[in-house]
This record gives structure tokens, sequence and C-alpha cells, in this order.
């Protein structure tokens, strides 16, 4: 039984996948679009038929009539919940990360070429819909929460696009791959000792073209440097032309190191590594996170928080 | 202030005489921040052109005659050291000005080339890694020989739409001549020109050209003649998003010398040879000006369906 | 407590009003509490619209809800049926207005709606109410629109300029349906109990019911010939008889010894011996006509004597009658052929003679005495009859629609005393006195006359018209119709009963109508409303099987379901098709802008006066040359151009709207001062 479902369900997604590749950009037309009545409509069915029932009982022809022109109605609301689908063009835009265990956002726009398309629902699996409705010609964006589970990319599944207007007695919709991945950052960790190691032991690096933070001293001019660092006035006073050396300020700069964490599964891990990056961020010191496939120079900053938890969402992943 | 303007085309059409729209459309360029180019013979005027508008808008002048063995640094400048005051001292070439004449600039080398239509592009200088700010305004009227001579370097494709619009002045009629002939040296009566705006009022209306009204319909028509130039089957390769923003900002500048806060339809058409002769080419034989005229004539001024 | 569902703003003025408007038929008809409690409860859902009042709590609605029924059944007498159904109905409706804590509700509400807004069709059926009822289903469908679009700040016009489009793409569709879709008998008998009850003739008749109905304007049907119309002394049209009487009262009644089956025949039963001897001895076919008889709530139907039609449940009655197989809850409507009558040439029957000549011993035995008297002293029944009809002519009778009441012995009370009196007094005195001379006899109910209507050639049969006269069985001539009112009123047959009564001095109280048919343009109206009517029964109102088969046969040849349901899968897929077409194609190309078509306008109206302008010339260019060649227009043409260079290309300034229609007025401007 188990194995049958199982069957029917990817044939199903393996039909979707040919009917409805992923794409970052998604034209829906009819070969995309489903249909079928809502529960209302088959209640307003129902009492069109009671009428039929009732126009024949009572030989009233009028009443007949109007039992069919609910039902025309009914036929015609087909082609316009259709249409009011039908020509809407999704993107996928950006994307807001998020820790995993909680919620990160995709953008998505949606634009309609020719004519307006009404009160439209979008959601990913799981996760609450959102309403939006485009003039013609209009582009409108709109932030889709997604539920992260997992470390790493995340990919949120199909997106369900809605739509029941204008009557609500059918239901269009479509179930579209945007090919669109948000990343969810390791859940952090608190506790432990923090994972660093200060940079005693890099003072032998040559740090001549990174950053200007702080004057170091002067070397002979090579070929090559740049005219802009020649001491100047050493020179103008005759002491040969010497160029100006910065180095970035040794103390407080910490590597988060993966090394040090033994004992420990790599989720809990990541998960120490990350919530020490927040900490480190949060106190503003510079830090450097060394993991196995990777390191990244100490910084701090946004920029520097950001490239961190991406480097930690990611690590470990091939490719 | 528009008067001003026209007190200024004014004057510069009593020294290049019958040229009148040639003037307007250079200055109409000058207006919309970008640069000409201009398609002649030596003789036709273009330099008592560049010199008149120089003089009127009250612009530092410079000309430069290109030649094959030209450097880059002839134009831009070059650090120096000076063993006196024993600094290297910058020194910077004629594009440091603010109207330039570059004159038959397809005899120079591409790297030459390269070097001032990347000036004109960036409106900066890097020397020695230092960025250099060109002043304001910077306008660069270019010229070149249309009949392909020995030792001569064409602008490739990509370098032309760097230049808002190209023109050419032409043989003078009859009676212009006659008057041209008659009348005293024209390059002299160009240097004794008084000024009719001052730099300053010139920069305040290129900012005004920027907000000359585009209406939707109108930006919708440009949009049309751009789809039509790719589409249509006129030209080997159509107008890029560039040369539409061009085709735009020419128009502006065109709706500000007849007086008008808004750009109409008849704006743009003037000045769609001027800014797209240059980009295009005719795929079936014709020129380029035929297929321009035919693109224009393709595409309806007001939607009908 | 989750919170409440709102009906969206823009949603909220076309829920109300058309709940409002799709009680107000029942309103008007039903009881008096009904118009008084459901604009109470819908004034009570707007309060609540506003914030004012919360939502009535579930006891209150509970009450409220108990206390309908009540009312209903103290109304009605019973919650079931569909006259007490539909006031239930209505009344619930709009309490559920009160329940509205969902998108759910505000869904049922509507569908109701629909339902509530149909049921108006069982107790009026008429073009009017239909056009009404359509209107008000635009604002329902507005609504359903509505409350699918759950965002704020939109038109409600939005929704309204939908609802119409949508309804008026589905009408082809729903015509198609109405023409196509077999009609099917009914499945199970109801009848609706009109307050008015049943109108027309009964089975029986006593002295003064038939002048009752004399007082009324209902048409009863209407009449269209093929081929001419008949003199209106011709017009008899029979519906039933009465063969029994009892001294006062004259009654439908079927001889004993005659079963039901032998009673009357229908097309798909067996055919009696009478009747076969009918079809054998019937004469010419005289008159061919369709009758569209309005709701009745009886199965007779009215037709010139001798009747024949082809419906298969219509059958005809050893008495020479229609008569339909169930009771005419709806327009019915039948084609006859009328034959003249048949010349006997068997005798009747014993029993029927019997059954005939029968009246209640010692009922009014002056004229019983008097019949004994003078039939002896004529040569045959048929002078006999005359003789009567000359005595009823020559003697002081009255004809009025007042007469006086009779005593016990009815038929010498009148013939004696009163002489005062109605169709009915003569029929059944003159009935009386043949058959007290032995002479078969029966009283014939129907309508006699009908006005033309000169614009569909068709008569108008009114409950006015209502008349009745006698048959008698006269030897080697079989039935025969006397008409002893024409007797002595002559003008009732040949002008009708308002001319019969003027010439007694006396006045029909059917007032307005009197009115009516005195001014000249109100008749013509009324003759047109008539008209429309007419061709509403025909063709909405009375299109039954019948119709549909022959409509169908037309263009099918031979009728079976499989052709019929082919036929509807076809024509509606094909409409269906092509409405979709329609949209996907449109939907390819954006509209154009106002100002758009405005261009293309001006651009028409210059093509109409020879000047072709190329498309790719600016506007400027185009009105100058316009302007060149009309120089009368050219100031009107330079205004349209500053228009409309201000509405397209000029920044925004101006009120669109007022340059929208200033570009139309000075373009008509154009159009006239171009013009040669």
């Amino acid at each position: 039984m188990k194995s049958l479902r199982r069957t029917v369900s990817e044939l199903w997604h393996g039909w979707l996948q040919r009917r409805i590749p992923p794409s970052r950009q998604v034209l829906l037309d009819q070969r995309r679009i489903f249909i079928f009545p809502s529960a209302y409509g088959f209640f307003f069915l129902l009492i069109a038929v009671l009428l039929f029932v009732g126009g024949i009982n009572y030989e009233n022809n009028l009443l007949l009539g109007f039992s069919f022109l609910l039902v025309s109605l009914f036929l015609m609301a087909i082609l316009h919940t259709f249409r009011n689908l039908a020509g809407l063009k999704l993107v996928a835009a950006s994307m807001r990360p998020g820790f995993a265990g909680a919620r990160g956002a995709l953008e998505v726009r949606i634009l309609s070429a020719h004519h307006a398309h009404l009160s439209i629902w979008l959601h990913w699996p799981g996760a609450p819909a959102e309403e939006v409705s485009v003039e013609p010609g209009e582009e409108k964006s709109l932030w889709l929460s997604v539920q992260l589970l997992r470390r790493g990319r995340q990919h949120p599944g199909r997106l369900r696009v809605e739509s029941r207007y204008p009557l609500g007695l059918l239901r269009s919709w479509s179930l579209v791959d945007l090919d669109h991945t948000c990343l969810a950052w390791p859940k952090p960790l608190s506790g432990g000792e923090c994972p660093a190691s200060g940079g005693d032991d890099d003072t032998g690096v040559n740090h001549q073209d990174r950053g200007s933070e702080e004057f170091e001293g002067l070397r002979s001019y090579v070929a090559g440097d740049s005219l802009r660092l020649v001491d100047w006035k050493s020179y103008a006073r005759g002491r040969g032309l010497n160029t100006k050396q910065f180095s970035d300020p040794a103390e407080g700069r910490l590597w988060l190191e993966w090394n040090r964490l033994p004992g420990h599964d790599p989720e809990t891990r990541y998960g120490r590594l990350c919530y020490w990056v927040l900490q480190l961020d949060q106190r503003g010191e510079r830090y450097g996170l060394r993991l196995p496939d990777g390191e990244l120079e100490p910084g701090s900053g946004p920029l520097q928080r950001e490239r961190a938890l991406e480097m930690l969402a990611l690590s470990g992943e091939s490719g | 202030m528009t008067t001003a303007i026209g007190r200024a085309i004014t004057a510069v059409s009593g020294v290049v005489l019958g040229k009148e729209e040639q003037i307007r459309l250079a200055v109409a360029c000058l207006l919309a921040r970008g640069h000409l180019l201009i398609e002649d013979l030596p003789g036709m005027g273009k330099t008592t052109l560049a010199h008149a508008l120089a003089r009127v808008f009250s612009l530092e002048y410079r000309r430069v005659q290109f030649t094959s063995d030209m450097l880059p640094a002839d134009i831009l400048g070059v650090s120096i050291f000076d063993p006196d005051s024993r600094e290297f001292q910058l020194r910077p070439g004629p594009v440091f000005t603010q109207l330039l004449l570059a004159d038959e600039i397809n005899r120079a080398t591409p790297k030459t080339q390269g070097a001032l239509l990347e000036a004109m592009e960036e409106r900066q200088v890097t020397l020695d890694g230092v960025s250099r700010p060109l002043p304001e305004p910077f306008y660069v009227i270019a010229t070149q020989n249309p009949v392909t001579q020995a030792g001569t370097f064409p602008l490739p494709e990509s370098q032309l739409d760097r230049f808002l619009m190209r023109i050419s002045l032409g043989y003078p009629s009859a009676e212009t001549e006659i008057a041209l002939l008659s009348g005293s040296d024209r390059r002299q009566q160009a240097l004794t020109m008084k000024p009719q705006l001052s730099t300053a009022e010139l920069m305040q209306m290129m900012l005004l050209v920027e907000k000359i009204h585009a209406s939707a319909d109108l930006i919708d028509y440009v949009q049309r003649l751009l789809g039509y130039s790719r589409d249509g089957g006129l030209f080997v390769a159509g107008l890029s998003p560039r040369a539409g923003l061009g085709l735009l900002r020419a128009a502006r500048a065109w709706a500000l010398l007849a007086g008008r806060d808004y750009v109409t339809p008849e704006d743009v058409q003037v000045v769609l040879g001027p800014v797209t002769s240059h980009r295009l080419q005719g795929s079936a034989g014709g020129t380029t000006a035929a297929s321009i005229q035919q693109l224009l004539e393709a595409v309806p001024v007001v939607r009908r369906s | 407590m989750a919170r409440v569902y709102q009906v969206p703003r823009h949603a909220f003025p076309w829920l109300i009003s058309g709940a409002l408007l799709a009680s107000l038929p029942h309103m008007l008809r039903a009881e008096l509490w009904l118009s008084v409690v459901v604009p109470l409860l819908l004034l009570w859902r707007i309060m609540i619209q506003r914030g004012r009042f919360a939502m009535p709590g579930k006891l209150v609605r509970g009450m409220l809800l108990l206390g309908l029924a009540g009312a209903t059944l103290y109304s009605h007498g019973t919650l079931l049926g569909p006259d007490a159904g539909v006031t239930l109905l209505v009344a619930a409706f709009a309490l559920k207005m009160l329940e509205m804590f969902r998108l759910r509700d505000a869904y049922v509400v509507i569908i109701l709606a629909f339902f509530v807004l149909a049921t108006a069709f069982l107790f009026s059926t008429g073009p009017l109410i239909t056009i009404y009822i359509g209107l008000v289903l635009v604002l329902m469908v507005a609504a359903l629109i509505g409350i699918n679009h759950p965002e704020s700040g939109v038109s409600p016009w939005r929704h309204f300029r939908l609802s119409l489009t949508m309804l008026g793409q589905a009408i082809p569709l729903m015509l198609v349906f109405f023409m196509l879709v077999p009609r099917l008998p009914p499945l199970w008998s109801l009848k609706v109990e009109q307050q008015q009850g049943k109108t027309g003739m009964s089975d029986s008749m006593a002295p003064g019911e038939i002048s009752r109905l004399s007082r009324q304007n209902d048409l009863a049907f209407r009449v269209e010939f093929e081929g001419d119309v008949p003199p209106p002394s011709l017009r008899y049209w029979r519906g039933l008889t009465y063969g029994w009487f009892d001294g006062r009262r004259w009654s439908q009644a079927v001889p004993p010894a005659l079963d039901r089956q032998e009673y009357v025949r229908f097309a798909n039963g067996v055919s009696p011996q009478w009747y076969l001897q009918l079809l054998a001895d019937r004469g010419d076919a005289a008159w061919k006509y369709r009758v569209v008889m309005e709701r009745s709530g009886r199965q007779w139907l009215y037709a010139m004597s001798v009747p024949f039609s082809d419906k298969a449940d219509v059958g005809l009655a050893r008495d020479l009658r229609l008569v339909r197989r169930t009771d005419l809850e709806a327009t019915y409507d039948y084609r006859v052929t009328s034959y003249l009558m048949p010349v006997a040439v068997e005798g009747l029957k014993d029993w029927e003679r019997q059954f005939y000549v029968a009246l209640p011993s010692g009922s009014s035995p002056r004229a019983a005495a008097m019949a004994q008297q003078w039939r002896d002293e004529s040569v045959s029944d048929a002078a006999y009859a005359n003789r009567l009809l000359r005595w009823l002519n020559e003697e002081q009778f009255y004809y009025t629609l007042e007469p006086p009441l009779l005593g016990q012995h009815t038929v010498d009370d009148f013939l004696f005393r009163t002489r005062r009196g109605f169709c009915e007094h003569y029929a059944s005195s003159f009935a009386f006195l043949l058959r007290a001379a032995g002479i078969p006899a029966r009283i014939v109910a129907g309508y006699q006359g009908g006005q033309l209507n000169p614009l569909g050639n068709h008569l108008q049969v009114r409950q006015y018209d209502a008349h009745v006269w006698v048959e008698a069985w006269l030897p080697e001539q079989g039935w025969v119709e006397f008409d002893p009112t024409a007797a002595v009123a002559p003008a009732r047959i040949e002008l009708g009963l308002e001319q019969a009564l003027a010439g007694f001095d006396e006045q029909t109280d059917t007032g307005l109508a009197a009115v009516l048919r005195s001014n000249p343009l109100l008749t013509r109206l009324s003759h047109l409303i008539d008209y429309i009517e007419f061709g509403w029964a025909k063709w909405v109102l009375g299109y039954n099987q019948q119709n549909q088969l022959e409509f169908l046969s037309r263009w099918l040849g031979k009728v079976t379901p499989e052709r019929m349901v082919m036929t509807l899968a076809a024509v509606g897929g094909s409409l269906m098709t092509v409405m979709l077409i329609w949209m996907l194609w449109r939907a390819r190309r954006p509209g154009l802008k106002w100002w758009q078509r405005e261009y293309r306008a001006m651009l028409r109206l210059m093509r109409k006066r020879g000047l072709n302008p190329p498309a790719h010339l600016p506007p400027a260019q185009v009105i100058a040359a316009a302007a060149q060649r009309y120089p009368r227009a050219a100031a009107a043409l330079q205004d349209w151009q500053h228009c409309f260079e201000a509405a397209v290309y000029r920044p925004p300034a101006a009120d669109p709207e007022l340059l929208r229609r200033q570009l139309v007025v000075l373009r008509r401007k154009v159009a006239r001062m171009s013009r040669l």
C-alpha cells in the first residue's frame, strides 16, 4: 500500500517535472494551469440542479432559464478563472537567509504582461499564503517565508500559485518550480569555550597590501610599488625612495576554528561556531573563521558576519 | 534662459553660415552631455563651429590634431619628475579642457583613440593610479574623414556608441557660399565672438534637460522605435538600450531648445537620425540613412492597436 | 474568539442591496411581517458592518430563527410546501446575514440569494419581473466577485462591470441550454397555492357566479389564428359542460354509465367508439389556431367546437371539449383545429338521453308546466326552442350584472318575477325549459368573444368574457348551440359585455380598464404591452416539449435524445471555444488608452474627409496638414491638437476626464466645420 502511494507520488512528481520544469522564470499558460471546481462551486451547481428540478416540476420555464443561467455563469467562470492566472509571469528574485529551524524568506517577482491578475495566492508547501494582485504592465515583489529545517541551501519545493477570482466557484492553480533556494545558517548553539586562537603565531606574514589601518614602517622602494605609497617627504630629505608599510592591527584578531571543537558532531560544531560568530560580532571584535573546507580572513562588521554565516551554512556541501 | 541659448545659436549661425540645423544639433548634444562626431571632408567649417561654440558658451577650448604617431600620453598628460622641485609633476594633457576638438580622430592608433574615448565615457583620467576628474562641462567634438584613406584606423562600432550624435556639415549652398566668400575670415570672426552664457548657466541648462517631461506615451514610442530597429529586419543589429537612453536625452535637449518642458514625437524624430546613424548598419544594400527613414515610417507615432 | 470575517468594503454595498432587492418581490407578495422583518435584519447587518453593533450571539440568533419559523407557521399553518417554504427561506436568508463569521458564510449567503431570487419566478413570470431579477443577479454576482477580492481600496464598480460582462457572456450559452436541453415531464406533482386561488370557471355554476367573473379583468388566454379571425358571433370558447341540475346549481357530471377511460380520449390511449364515430362524422376543418393559456390551476382547455389537438397530454372528452391530463400550473400553449359540428347519424343512447333530460322533481313547477304546454303546441323540438328564444327576446327581460336574489324555485322566480339576470340565469332557465319539454340539453361554460389586438392579430380573452350557453340535442341534427343571452342582449355577443350592459343603462365597474379603453393612445399602449406579453408567453413561458420538438426537428430532422445531446454539446462547446479564443486574443493585445482611441477616431475622420496622413507623422504635423486643407476648421483643429498634446505629452496637470470630453467636443466640431 505504502509503496503504491509512493509510486503514484513519484509518477506525479516526474510528470510535473516534465510538464513544468524548474526555471528561474515561469510564464503561466494553459499547459501549466490546472483548474477544478471548489466546494462552493459544487454547492452552486447543486443549487442550479435544484432549480432545474423545480423548474421541471412546476413547469416553470423561467426557473429553468435561471438554472441554465447559473450553469452558464459557472462555465464562464471557468474561462475567467483560468484567464486570471494565464499570462502571469513569476520570476525568482533575491533571498533572505535565516537560521535552521526558523524561517527564511524568498522573493518572488510577479509580472503581468497584458491584463490584470487579481487576488492571486502564493505559498510554498507548509508555509502561509500571501495574496497579491497585479494590474496590466505592473510588477510586484513578494517576500514569501520558508520554513528552514536544516543547515545549508534549501529548496522550498514547488510554489503553489492559486486563484479563485472572480467567482470563487473554481480554483485554478499551478505548481511552479522557480529553482529558488534559501540559505539556512546553522542554528546557534551557545555554551562551551570560545573555539578561537589568538593571532600571535601569524606575525610573520606580510600584510603589505591589505588594509591600511596602521602605519608599520618604511622599506626601500621596489619597482612596482604604488607611487601613492612612496614616502615623498623622506625622499625630499635625501633618504632615497622608500615605501610606506601598513598592516592590520595584530591584537584582537581571533580565529574561530573548526579544529578546536573536537569530540562534537559536525552540526554541533557549526552551531557553536555560529554562536561565537554572533557573539564576537555583537562585541564588535575582529575575527576570522577556519573550517575544513576553507577559511575567512579576519574582519568585522555586518559584511564579515554575513560572510562567516554563509560559509558556515555552506560548509560541508560538496561543490 | 532659453533665449540666451537662442542668442548663442544665432551668434554661431552668423559665423557658420547656413548650418543652423547642425548648430542646433551640436548645442543639443552639448546640453544632453553627449559628445559629437562630425564626419566631413576637411575645410567644411568644423573647427570654426567648435571654436564659435566654445566662445559663445564661454568654454575653455583646445584642439588636437590626431596623427598616427600620437600616444595616449599626448592626450591625457604625463607625470614628469621635476629635478628642481625633486617631485613628480603631472602635466595634464589637452584633454583637460571643457571643449575638445579632436580633429581627424581616425588617424590615430586604436590605442590612442581608446584613451580619448575612455576619458569621454568616464569623464575622468587615471594617471599613475590617481583619478583626476575632467572639467565640467566636458564636450568632445571629434571629426573624422569619410573617405577611407591610407593610414587611418576607423573607429570600431563599440567606440562609436560613445558619441551621442554624428552629424555632417556638408557643402554650403550657393548663396551661403557667396556670402562666405565675400565675408571676412570666419575663424578670425569666431575668435572675437562675445560669450552669451556663462559656464554656470550652461550647467544649469544641462540640469534642466533632465527635468524635461517625457510622457509614458512618448517613452512607448521610443521603445517601439528601438524594438522595430531590432525586429524589423532593417539593420544588421538593432539599437542598444544605451542608444535608446541617448535618443531620449537628445530629444529632451531638443525640446528644451524649442522652449518646451516636455518632449514631443517631433523631437524624437529630429534627433533620431543623428543619434542612431553611426550605431546602425543597414542590412539590405541601401544607405543607413535610408534605412533609418524606413524605420521612422514603419513605427506609428500613436499606438493604433 | 477568532476574528470575525469582514465583508470587503467594496463588496458590501452590492451584497446588502442585492439581498434587499432579491427579497423585495417576496416582501411585496407575502405576509406583512416579512416586509418588516427583512429590512430590519438587513439594517442590523449594516450597523454591524459600520461597527455600531456586534454580531448577535448564538442565543439571539436561535431565538430569532424560532420566531421566524413560528411566524411562518402562524401564517401558513405549515412549514412545508412552496409557499411557506419560500417565506421561511426569505426570512432565514435575511437572518443568515447576521451570521457571517467566516468567508464561508458569505458564500452561503450569496448562493442562497440566488435561490431566493429564483423562487420569485414561482409567483410571477412576466417579462418585467424577469428583467428585474436579471438586474438583481448582476448585483449578487458583483458581491460574489467582491468577496473574492480581499484587498482594500478597490472600486466597487469594477466588480459591477465584471459581473455585467460575465452575465452578458453567459446569456448566449443560457439560450442554447434553454432551447436544447430536453424538457422532461414533471418528476412529481407540485402545486403552488397562490393566494388568489384558482381563477376562472369552476366545475359547477349557481346564479351569480359567472357575473362575479365578469368583474375580473385578468387574462384567461390568448388565441392566434392561422388565417382569418372568426367574427365575434362565432367566438364561443367551450371549456366544460354542466349536465346535472339540482334545482339551483348546474354541475359538471359524467353519466354514471360511462367509465373514465371511455369518457376522455388521449392521443396515446385507446380510441373509444364515439371518438371513431366523431372522426368519421366531423365536418370540414373551420379554424386553425394556437391558444396560449394563462395558469388556471384547472385542467380544462378552451377551444371552439369541435376541437382536435395533436398534443400528447391533451385529450378530447365525450362532451366535445379539450382537457389536459394534469392541471395547468404554468402558462400552457396548445394548437387546435376546430371542425364543424357533426350531423348526428345515430341518436343519443338511452342512458345519455335520460341523463340530459333529468330534472329534480317538483322544481319550478310553473316553468315546467309552461314547457310541457308549449312543446305540445310546437311542431318540432327546434320550433319549440325558437319560440322560447323569441319569447325571451320579446318579454321584458333585462341584462344586468346585479340580479336580485332568487327564491327556492329559481327558474320560476326568474322567468316570472325578477326577469333581471345575467347569462347564467338565461342559460339555466333555457336549459331547464328544454329539459322540462323532454329535449336533452346541457349548459356549456366557457368564454365568448375576445378583444382583437391589431398588433399581433390575436384575440385576448379575459375573465369578463366568461359566458354560459346551452346545447340541445335535436333529432337529425345532433348537438346544436343556443345562446339565450343573445336573444335578450344581442350586443353582448357582437360587441362585448360592456356595450351590452350600456344598452341596459349599466356600467361595468372594471373601472380602470374602461378608462384605458377610452383613450386611443393608452389603447395602443395596452395593445403593445399585450403584444409583448403574448410573445413572452408564446416563446418563453410556453416553450415546452412540443415546441422544442417542433423547433428542433426543423434543424435536426428526426429528433432523438442522442442528437439533442450532440447538438447541445456541439453548440455549447463551440460557443465556449469562441469566447475563450476571444478572451485570450483580447489578452494578447493590451487595450488602447482613451487618448489613443481618440487619436484613431481623429485619423478616421480625416480619412473620411479624404486626407490620409501616414501613421508616422507626429500629431502636430497631421493637424497642420488638415488645417491647411480645411481652413474653416483650422481653429478647432489647433485647439484639438493643443488638448491632445496636453493629454498625451505634457506633464500631467489638467483633469484628464475634462480633457477627454473636450477632445470629443472639439473633434465633433472639426467634423462639422470640415464638411464641405
